[in-house]
């Protein structure tokens, strides 16, 4: 690992853990924000510049569907989480974010490299289960807007 | 290869907030966290062979884990509009009686 790579795997696991200590709904969820858009970022390290795209469009929907549930269904009322607690929390976050740091592996990449492009692994090898799963997601989302529409004529 | 340790410590922290937190978004969050680490290794692993397919499979699995987020959102907004909670113990609560 580089070192940007390292901070960036740093950020990542410090971020996931606060997403899911810190207890104000809001900030929580901007904290798993960060971790999805820095996930991304390590995915474009490794040369996935297709996956670190589709990662971070992933990212902003998710957080924007987890911010509109979050401020509609958080109560507002509630005793605000302890300044100690979090500190807690994110010294066991950076504990953790410094073991993928430190570990080594040694483990060999292969060195036999396949000529297959990005554009035709997806059309020459799975094009029926990329056009099968497109079906299947357009279905659903006309299944959820049926749901929710049928439970809120009610 | 410390992204497989990396991965490992996102599978543990998901883990730790499915074990440990009560309220459904951040089950949800954990669940979220479990996949990503999980698809995580796709690009790893793709990206250490040398081959495009691995990140294929990505987002093969990324759009899968999408559309089951959208699924779960719907239903914890028609099980908090039908009971007004979001706690899972106190929803589980509800099959006892």
């Amino acid at each position: 690992m580089f070192i940007y790579e390292a901070a960036f795997a740093a950020a990542l696991v410090i971020s996931a853990f606060l997403a899911l200590h810190i207890d104000e709904t809001i900030y929580a969820i901007i904290s798993f924000g960060a971790t999805l858009t820095l996930l991304s970022g390590l995915y474009f390290f490794m040369n996935a510049p297709f996956a670190a795209v589709f990662q971070i469009v992933v990212a902003v929907g998710a957080v924007a569907v987890f911010f509109l549930a979050g401020e509609m269904l958080t109560p507002k009322k509630g005793s605000p989480q302890k300044m100690r607690d979090k500190i807690i929390g994110l010294l066991i976050a950076s504990v953790l974010a410094v073991l993928p740091i430190i570990s080594d592996l040694h483990v060999k990449a292969f060195s036999k490299s396949y000529d297959l492009s990005f554009a035709s692994a997806l059309w020459e090898f799975r094009a029926l289960d990329v056009i099968a799963q497109s079906i299947v997601i357009l279905m659903l989302a006309l299944g959820i807007v049926m749901v929710l529409r049928g439970k809120g004529g009610k | 290869m410390e992204y497989i340790i990396l991965s490992l410590v996102l599978l543990a922290i998901g883990i730790y907030g499915l074990v440990t937190k009560r309220n459904l978004l951040k089950v949800l969050m954990s669940i979220e966290l479990i996949a990503a680490a999980a698809s995580m290794n796709f690009v790893v692993f793709s990206f250490l062979v040398g081959d495009q397919l691995g990140q294929v499979f990505f987002i093969l699995a990324l759009s899968v884990d999408t559309a089951m987020t959208a699924v779960v959102i719907a239903l914890v907004l028609i099980a908090y509009r039908e009971h007004g909670i979001l706690d899972v113990w106190e929803l589980s609560k509800l099959k006892e009686s």
